[in-house]
């Protein structure tokens, strides 16, 4: 029987940029294997909602329990230490730094052997990666990097992998990799909270969806139970 | 960027010992004013080192290096002169007290402060330091300076520009080396991500304020050791050699060499310390000259010296040294 006992509890949380409220009052778990992905407009608290649970914004107050543990307020390194990796919008590469070095500084602080070990295991999911190893980050297409972000999250051995819009300005052929790279990591377990603007890609990926409007979670469900029928969904993100 | 084969590895390490295995034989083709010069490059290839990691490599404006450099001088002057300590001893303890003085530096860093900012307050420490020699009279002397006493090394005076330099060489081929081996490091990879992006590096665990931190020590450990050099070198340390004129000289070293790279601490310093000893013939114009020098190298090779040398052969290439884009 899967284990259903939340990874990830969040409760009653509120985030705001100054005096603007973002999130208020979301709540939603995620469970041990699962991907659920965060659907809404632009502006309804996604990425905020991401950047809460890393640490990178406070939550004004709320709750967020990592297996347990109150992580609302903790800095991103500790974060990370207990297991939450996010690849960003943004990527935050370190563009000057070869691809191997990018990867290497998302398990700095394991030893040299275990990070050996878990950098082969990384070069056979991603065969790319190992033929350009060697070369500087920022001469990769924005494919190749989003794929070295994953990568670097991954060295991490996370056991939750928080990925914002991870096709966002791919091409199609490069969204359809990304969208195989996510396939083979929920074959081998591991946890994710995605958002994702392109909706198709997020239905074909994700087992559960929640819809955010200004802050508040107002739909939700398992995507396999809609049966391909996502109309009712469009019209509530965005109408 | 062409990476170097595991052969031309094994090369430039048989080429790093060599090199200085070769300078052991400087004092052969010298006399006392080429060995006086020569003595001078190395000491200042130690202050462009120190100065390179913290500007070059961890990318912080902090401009703390004269003042790491006096405390190191004045340390060793006083150690030496006032308690008896034989100057070979005081090389190391010199670089402690840089190393504190680069803790001090840090804070600030430390504390958010970037760019401009931590530029403006680390000169304010230099010049901080400077006060104090000058108004420290009983122990720094004040405007006099303290001189530093006669002694021997293995009978042979410590006067002597030639028993100077087999020490100094060692110092400072020993330091290269730590230096080149941190930068290599896993440590060095660290350095490097907080240049690039301190905040994505925070967020992947790694501790950012340790990486400041003991880059600011090294860089201190570095310079406080060639200020016990220098005050062995010159033989008596004086508040204005710690002072501005110091620090632009120093900063054009790194540039000139090529900024965050060990070889072009080495390149600037070795070349910026000789170039004026040429220029002397042509007096009056000598100021002129060596600006229009450094400026014309800047504008050919705005990477330094060593990018010249990077060019020819992956050889020269460092680990996790990467051009600007």
């Amino acid at each position: 029987m899967p284990d259903t006992t939340p990874l990830l509890q969040i409760r009653d949380l509120n985030v705001g940029y100054g005096q603007k409220p973002i999130l208020r009052g979301a709540s939603y778990d995620v469970v041990p294997g699962e991907c659920l992905t965060l659907l809404g407009a632009n502006g309804s608290g996604k990425s905020t909602a991401m950047n809460a649970i890393c640490g990178f914004v406070k939550p004004t107050s709320g709750s967020i329990l990592f297996e347990g543990q109150e992580t609302a307020g903790q800095p991103p390194h500790r974060i990370f230490a207990l297991g939450i990796a996010q690849v960003s919008q943004a990527r935050d590469l370190f563009p000057d730094l070869s691809v191997e070095d990018n990867l290497r500084l998302g398990a700095m602080r394991r030893g040299g052997r275990e990070m050996a070990k878990t950098l082969a295991e990384l070069y056979e999911r991603f065969p790319r990666l190992h033929e350009r190893r060697r070369q500087v980050t920022r001469t990769l297409s924005g494919g190749e990097q989003q794929m070295v972000a994953i990568g670097r999250a991954l060295m991490s051995r996370p056991r939750l992998l928080l990925l914002d819009e991870p096709s966002g300005g791919l091409s199609p052929q490069f969204c359809e990799e990304i969208a195989q790279i996510v396939d083979g990591l929920k074959e081998d377990g591991v946890t994710m909270l995605m958002v994702e603007q392109n909706l198709n890609l997020a239905f074909r990926l994700a087992d559960r969806f929640i819809v955010l409007r200004d802050g508040v979670v107002v739909d939700g469900g398992d995507v396999r139970a809609m049966a391909g029928d996502h109309d009712a969904i469009v019209r509530s993100i965005y109408l | 960027m062409q990476m170097p084969t595991a052969r031309q590895r094994r090369l430039r390490t048989i080429l790093f010992w060599a090199v200085p295995a070769i300078l052991l034989l400087v004092p052969l083709g010298t006399n006392a004013y080429t060995q006086f010069i020569v003595n001078g490059m190395l000491i200042s290839t130690l202050v462009t080192l120190g100065f390179t990691i913290v500007i070059g490599n961890l990318g912080q404006l902090a401009f703390a290096n004269t003042a790491f450099f006096g405390i190191g001088a004045y340390g060793s002057a006083i150690l030496a002169a006032k308690l008896g300590v034989p100057w070979l001893l005081t090389i190391p303890i010199a670089g402690v007290f840089g190393a504190a003085g680069g803790f001090l530096a840090s804070a600030a860093a430390l504390r958010g402060i970037r760019s401009y900012y931590l530029a403006i307050i680390t000169l304010a420490f230099g010049e901080l330091m400077r006060w104090t020699y000058l108004h420290a009279r009983p122990l720094t002397g004040g405007t006099d300076g303290l001189p530093m006493p006669r002694e021997t090394l293995f009978g042979v005076s410590l006067t002597d520009d030639t028993v100077k330099y087999f020490v100094f060489l060692v110092v400072t081929v020993l330091l290269v080396k730590a230096t080149a081996n941190l930068l290599a490091s896993r440590f060095g990879r660290a350095v490097m991500a907080v240049r690039e992006n301190e905040v994505a590096t925070a967020s992947l665990a790694i501790p950012t304020s340790r990486v400041i931190l003991v880059t600011f020590i090294w860089s201190g450990f570095v310079v406080g050791c060639a200020g016990a050099l220098f005050a062995r070198h010159i033989g008596h340390v004086f508040p204005e050699s710690f002072g501005m004129l110091h620090l632009i000289a120093s900063f054009a070293m790194v540039l000139v060499g090529g900024l965050g790279s060990v070889l072009g601490a080495v390149l600037g310093a070795v070349v910026l310390t000789a170039l004026p000893e040429y220029l002397r013939a042509f007096p009056g114009m000598e100021e002129l000259f060596f600006g229009l020098i450094v400026a014309a190298v800047l504008v050919a090779l705005p990477m330094g010296l060593a990018s010249l040398l990077r060019r020819m052969s992956p050889i020269f290439v460092e680990r996790f040294y990467r051009e600007a884009s």
